[in-house]
């Protein structure tokens, strides 16, 4: 892969977007395996996996994944752990609705910031010692929890600890430097979905945790402080395990590499700039903020508004409450499949329809969760709405790879801004003022639908949208005019849109079935990857 | 009665409780002591469906306010209001003018502001009258709680010790690393 290392948006090269969900090996001679590697896994010539196994812990591929995903979790659970524990907080602490509102905007805040930082960190130390780095200053802020003595410290440090969240980043990054492009997105996919769990398992952990203490004599305003040590606890094995059995590349530790380099780096601010005035990067910034937002500020209020609306005990209601996150597990993965099937037929036109009924479904689902006044009604519609929700992530990321080409890694870091963002958004409108829970979640269900349409206004030339078929001007619906449109003359000149064309030739998959009627183009030499 | 304003009528029971006003009560430490009797003036008999007394801690209406999960609500069953139990015993019919209670605050008991409810029950378990020891507005003779606050050196201690273990961990690692490249060069 000529992509340089470090540079922006390098963490996601290679993923082309052409890569079948489902697609667990690449084959020889599609990639040529290196025979003289001595690895437990078949490695294309730069060490890195063709095949992903995912119960094995092979040294280093499956090893770093299984790493990567758990260190991932953790901080989910660190950051969520204060959730389902609401309930006996708020009178330890005498907080108010807009308090613990206030404390859930502040928890996804943090690490709009720090997954920015994330990346950098992972260029200069690699990702192994940025997700250490990250996992273990983080451990204190989690051990803090048992200082806090009033609204504001809640809220300080449910911020901090939320910084945690960037491990998103070191464990996409390493990925990538740990697993072929062609199945990339499987893995990252699943890596991602597996993390995101963390927020559905904490709802789970940390009643039960806080149930034992109780049990064992404690008054419950310190039991709920003791609990904390075991997220924080987490943090420190987990980032001792990353430390110890980690290693930043296939072949061994970063500074232990040469850097290449015969590939042109590529400019910041021109990266910048044609994902700044890319407009469908904008449209999916909002779409994501109201799939991963959405899903954020449930798992920071669906435990609460269980207890409270239902009268359960704090167990029964972290339980139902672990369901919605742990749906990850299967949800997320199935978006992105459903997404990748209905491209072989209907192409970029078919992933949209699918990204737009998974998530207005998501919103009507979680209108009727609102509304729901008997518990079995309630916990069908919860469901029912985490499924659109989170396969409404998956499809997401179905799409991104196609937006650009040169400025991927930071269309991707946008979004994934956008997530949180969305989820600190609906959490301060809907869950911090006087409005009732319940109401809360229907009135979110009503700005899912509505800030889902605009993805009817996302058009490929080549392609089409939603609405409109591709466009019939010869020059404009050809992948390639697309991606090399993001390159100057000068650019071209020197050559350093092959990468683009590469793709360009790639993604003609997205015509669906009228892959047949693709124009061969002329003057491409496609640079050997 | 399934809904309290129907009760409203039927406040038969004078209620006082021991805190003094600007007194405030600390959790797991202090007590309460609860006085309550049938008012004089009502007829002989009114008391004859009486079976039990449940006497309740209650929240004043400046602890509820931002706090949905602890709205006073009609309807009895969804009510919130006074969710601390005092004391559960029969109604004595013989000492019908000054029964009394000490009760030690819990340490689950929350920092806020209370008022002491009696609600007495028939033989099915239904509220038939009420008393308190606030006005029906619920502003006067209020009673303060500070809670525990949860917190224990030894906790403190722990979380410091583990805190530092963490970012010492981390450093040392660091280094021996860094040396060890160093070395190798």
């Amino acid at each position: 892969m000529a992509g340089v290392e470090g540079s922006p948006g390098s963490s996601m090269h290679g993923v082309t977007g052409r890569e079948q969900s489902f697609a667990f090996s690449v084959t020889s001679p599609a990639v040529p395996t290196d025979t003289t590697a001595k690895f437990d896994l078949p490695v294309d010539s730069e060490h890195k996996a063709k095949v992903f196994k995912v119960f094995s812990l092979a040294n280093p591929h499956m090893r770093t994944f299984h790493l990567s995903w758990i260190s991932f979790f953790t901080c989910f659970v660190s950051t969520f752990a204060a959730a389902p524990l609401v309930p006996i907080i708020r009178d330890n602490l005498n907080l108010t609705k807009s308090d613990i509102g206030n404390a859930g905007v502040a928890s996804v805040s943090g690490s709009i910031f720090s997954r920015l930082v994330m990346g950098a960190v992972c260029d200069l130390l690699g990702p192994r010692y940025g997700c250490a780095f990250l996992i273990m200053l983080a451990a204190p802020t989690v051990f803090c929890m048992s200082f806090v003595n009033s609204a504001g410290g809640y809220l300080a440090v449910r911020f901090m600890i939320g910084f945690s969240l960037a491990t998103f980043v070191s464990c996409q990054y390493w990925m990538s430097t740990m697993f072929n492009s062609k199945i990339i997105g499987l893995v990252n996919g699943t890596a991602a979905g597996w993390g995101n769990m963390g927020g559905g398992a904490t709802q789970l952990i940390m009643p039960l945790v806080y149930q034992l203490i109780k049990r064992s004599g404690s008054t419950s305003f310190s039991a709920w402080r003791i609990a904390f040590f075991v997220p924080g606890w987490l943090h420190v094995i987990s980032g001792i395990l990353v430390l110890t059995l980690g290693q930043d590349l296939p072949d061994g530790n970063l500074g232990a590499l040469k850097k290449k380099g015969d590939a042109a780096k590529d400019k910041f601010s021109k990266i910048l700039w044609y994902a700044v005035t890319n407009y469908r990067t904008w449209i999916f910034v909002l779409l994501y903020g109201y799939s991963m937002g959405v899903e954020l500020s449930t798992d920071n209020v669906i435990a609460e508004y269980f207890y409270d609306r239902f009268d359960l005990n704090l167990h029964t209601a972290g339980l139902i409450a672990a369901c919605f996150g742990m749906a990850n597990l299967v949800a997320r993965p199935f978006g992105g499949y459903s997404s990748d099937f209905a491209a072989r037929y209907f192409g970029m036109r078919g992933r949209l329809w699918v990204l737009w009924t998974l998530q207005t479904l998501g919103g009507v689902f979680c209108i009727w969760l609102g509304r729901a006044n008997t518990l079995p009604i309630a916990i069908t519609a919860m469901i029912l709405f985490s499924i659109g929700a989170q396969a409404a992530c998956g499809a997401t990321f179905g799409i991104i790879p196609f937006i650009s080409r040169r400025s991927l890694g930071i269309i991707s870091g946008l979004t994934g801004a956008g997530g949180n963002f969305g989820s600190g958004l609906t959490q301060l409108i809907f869950f911090s003022s006087s409005m009732s829970t319940a109401a809360g979640l229907s009135w979110m269900g009503v700005m899912i639908c509505a800030c889902t349409l605009p993805v009817a206004f996302v058009y490929f030339p080549q392609w089409g949208g939603m609405l409109c078929p591709a466009s019939k001007d010869v020059v404009k619906s050809s992948e390639e005019s697309y991606y090399a449109s993001e390159w100057d003359e000068e650019e071209k000149q020197k050559g350093m849109h092959q990468q683009s064309l590469k793709f360009a030739e790639n993604s003609r998959s997205e015509r669906g079935k009228r892959i047949a009627s693709a124009p061969t183009p002329t003057n491409t030499t496609p640079n050997h990857v | 009665m399934e809904m309290f304003s129907s009760l409203l009528c039927r406040e038969h029971f004078v209620v006082t409780a021991s805190p003094a006003p600007g007194q405030v009560l600390k959790g797991g430490v202090d007590k309460i002591t609860v006085i309550w009797g049938l008012n004089q003036t009502l007829p002989a008999g009114t008391d004859s469906a009486y079976k039990t007394v449940k006497v309740k801690l209650c929240y004043a209406p400046v602890s509820q306010a931002d706090r949905g999960w602890r709205k006073t609500k009609d309807s009895m069953k969804k009510d919130k209001t006074c969710p601390y139990k005092i004391v559960d015993r029969p109604y004595n019919s013989a000492n019908k003018t000054s029964q009394s209670v000490e009760w030690t605050v819990k340490r689950d008991v929350p920092t806020a502001t209370y008022f002491v409810r009696v609600y007495a029950f028939d033989a099915d378990e239904n509220e038939v009258a009420y008393g308190q020891t606030t006005d029906a507005h619920k502003t006067t003779t209020l009673i303060q709680v500070e809670a525990i606050s949860g917190r224990h050196k030894t906790m403190d201690i722990c979380s410091i010790f583990f805190s530092a273990f963490s970012v010492l961990s981390l450093a040392g690692f660091f280094y021996i690393e860094k040396r060890k490249g160093k070395r190798s060069q």
